[in-house]
């Protein structure tokens, strides 16, 4: 067996066990299904929407907002706007005259400073953040409180996350991976373990603040940054998998790549600086399992690539000798509809398992969200995300070498 | 049911290896199946060989008409050129050290070495001209241009379906290829090829090279070739 087969079994036995290990906790503990119930008492909450340079959404956002079906009273919206240079301001300002709607301005210093500077002018028991390009559903807030209610050790709660009218074939790649990732979430939820607070209406206790401090740089992945030192803090993080919110997603795969490559880069500098949480049972399941896996997962992910295109080139190489050495014409490929010549070795075989498993995880997470997408959209995640995941993946892992910090768009 | 701790780490590890273990084993099976396909093609080539023989014991001269509607060919180059791509995948999959693997080839060898002396015998006997190659080989590491040789051959294969193309792993340990290798003094320079009784060239040999020692191939019929599954003739 080669050598470099040798590491694509250890990477897909990782990968298997992984994903085996979470469809374990979901049969264990399946996710509740979602009841018309309210909370016994409605705290108030703010939720806080830095923006810079949002223009096209943040109507949008701040009228979702509007709509959540929550006491007017016990609900308040506060504007951050980080120095933006386009009409962000003044849309934010025709929302001014709601009492619910507070409106701030300040110099460009960074999402982590624009939503300190929400936290330091909210009072209420919650605060939330919701990104400017996001939309939440009616009940979303409910929900999250729901969970609040359901254990006063809950310091934070995370939603479901959806993705916003997926039209091109890059956004319905990324509708299956955010349907895969309402099943991780949740997962991870199992077992105590989530890894990221994302932007879209994550709620804190702003008694977690105290005791945390305030967001912080984190190479420009503060969301992230605050699950590792909630988890550092054993602070418990929750999944309101019934709280829904949907969000724009990049349309191009240059933008998708900046995104991904500021998010993976992000996680190995923050795994650089909370590394002795690896492998540490203090930390109970993000520790042992879900730290190592992702970094595993990322490497996994590069090595993949590098040997899916080492073999593409010496296959082109060998083509080359075949025309320049033997001088045999270019001929058409031809492929055998005899099942003597299909591909049954054991690695097609075990990646077959790995992508069942995956569909299995992306199936469920559609369960768990009443999410809705076509066979179309599974055909581009399977087939796209394997060609762009490497660019981020390598673009974050030279990144990170260099110590450079990440582009936000 | 919940498992908690190391329990759900173990019981996670347990489904992850059984998954693994019934992939190595079903792919062992497809290999077997494969093993069996060819080894059931090859005792039906060694059927046809030999009722060919005996159809050419019994009629004599008369044999010439069927083989002259084949261009002179016996008729199993299409089960024999279907078994060598076979063949070509099973080493590939399997290895050429399997042991399997290399009692099929000294099982093909036999069938060709039995196909290549009807075919001679016809051509004597009904005074044709067929064009074939004997070609030797090497996977023990001593022949560094044998996979670019037989990428020609196979193209050559491909493209004039009726020229005869034998091919012999050198080394296998088979009494009767080790007579043939001794009647035609082959040297162990690989790649040999013999064509058309000539004397054995050694080292690479191009399509041109080729077409100009035989220049006879160019004029066979032609079929637009197309890269087979399995683009080594090593068989």
């Amino acid at each position: 067996m080669a050598f470099g087969q040798i590491g694509i079994y250890f990477f897909l036995f990782l990968g298997l066990y992984f994903e085996v290990f979470l469809l374990i906790t979901f049969f264990e503990k399946r996710p509740t299904v979602k009841t018309v119930a309210r909370p016994l008492r409605y705290p108030s909450v703010s939720i806080i929407v830095p923006c810079w340079n949002e223009e096209r959404t943040l109507a949008g956002t701040l009228k979702s907002l509007l709509s959540l079906e929550y006491p007017k009273d016990k609900l308040s919206i506060i504007v951050v706007n980080d120095g933006s240079t386009d009409s962000t301001l003044a849309i934010a300002e025709q929302f001014a005259s709601n009492p619910q709607v507070h409106v701030l301005s300040k110099k460009n210093g960074g999402k982590y400073t624009a939503l300190n500077t929400g936290i330091e002018h909210s009072k209420s028991e919650l605060v939330g953040c919701l990104d400017a390009d996001s939309f939440v559903v009616p009940d979303a807030l409910i929900e999250s409180v729901k969970k609040f209610e359901e254990n006063p050790k809950t310091m934070a709660v995370v939603p479901a996350m959806k993705v916003n009218r997926p039209r091109n074939l890059l956004e319905l790649m990324q509708a299956v991976e955010y349907t895969f990732g309402i099943f991780y979430r949740k997962m991870f939820d199992n077992i105590s373990a989530i890894s990221v607070l994302p932007g879209p209406f994550s709620i804190y206790r702003r008694e977690m603040f105290s005791i945390t401090g305030p967001f912080r740089h984190a190479h420009n992945t503060e969301d992230m940054e605050m699950a590792f030192r909630m988890h550092a803090y054993g602070l418990r993080i929750e999944n309101a998998h019934t709280s829904v919110v949907y969000t724009n997603v990049p349309r191009t795969v240059r933008s998708l790549v900046r995104q991904r490559t500021r998010w993976s880069q992000g996680f190995l500098q923050n795994s650089r600086d909370y590394r002795y949480m690896y492998f540490n049972r203090r930390y109970g399941h993000f520790g042992t399992l879900v730290l190592p896996f992702l970094l595993v997962m990322f490497l996994g992910g590069l090595y993949g690539a590098a040997f899916v295109l080492y073999r593409i080139v010496s296959w082109i190489v060998a083509e080359a000798q075949v025309f320049m050495v033997e001088k045999i014409p270019m001929q058409v490929p031809h492929f055998s509809l005899d099942w003597f010549y299909f591909n049954t070795s054991t690695m097609t075989l075990l990646v077959i398992a790995t992508v069942c498993t995956t569909l299995a995880a992306v199936l469920i997470g559609r369960r768990i969200a009443g999410a809705n997408f076509g066979i179309w959209s599974i055909v581009s995640y399977f087939t796209i995300y394997g060609l762009v995941a490497p660019l981020w993946l390598a673009n974050a892992a030279w990144g990170a070498v260099r110590s450079r910090e990440s582009r936000w768009r | 049911m919940t498992f908690s701790g190391w329990r759900r780490y173990t019981l996670a590890l347990f489904i992850t290896a059984a998954i693994f273990g019934t992939a190595f084993y079903v792919a062992y099976l497809f290999n077997e199946a494969r093993v069996a396909d060819i080894r059931a093609t090859e005792d039906q080539i060694s059927i046809d060989l030999q009722s060919s023989e005996t159809q050419y014991e019994l009629l004599g001269s008369l044999t010439c008409s069927y083989a002259s509607s084949n261009e002179g060919n016996p008729v199993l180059s299409d089960e024999l050129n279907t078994l060598a791509n076979q063949l070509t995948y099973a080493e590939d999959t399997l290895g050429s050290e399997n042991s399997q693997v290399i009692q099929l080839k000294e099982q093909y060898s036999l069938l060709e070495i039995q196909d290549y002396l009807l075919l001679e015998k016809l051509s004597m006997q009904c005074g044709t001209h067929p064009i074939y190659i004997l070609y030797f080989y090497s996977n023990a590491g001593d022949c560094s241009s044998c996979g670019e040789e037989g990428d020609v051959l196979t193209y050559l294969r491909e493209t004039y379906p009726t020229l005869r193309v034998y091919s012999f792993d050198y080394h296998l340990d088979l009494s009767a290829l080790k007579t043939l290798i001794e009647l035609h003094t082959i040297a162990p320079t690989l790649p040999a090829l013999i064509i058309n009784s000539r004397l054995p060239v050694y080292g690479f040999k191009s399509v041109d090279d080729i077409l100009k020692i035989a220049p006879g191939i160019a004029k066979l019929s032609t079929t637009t070739p197309t890269s087979s599954p399995t683009a080594n003739t090593e068989f």
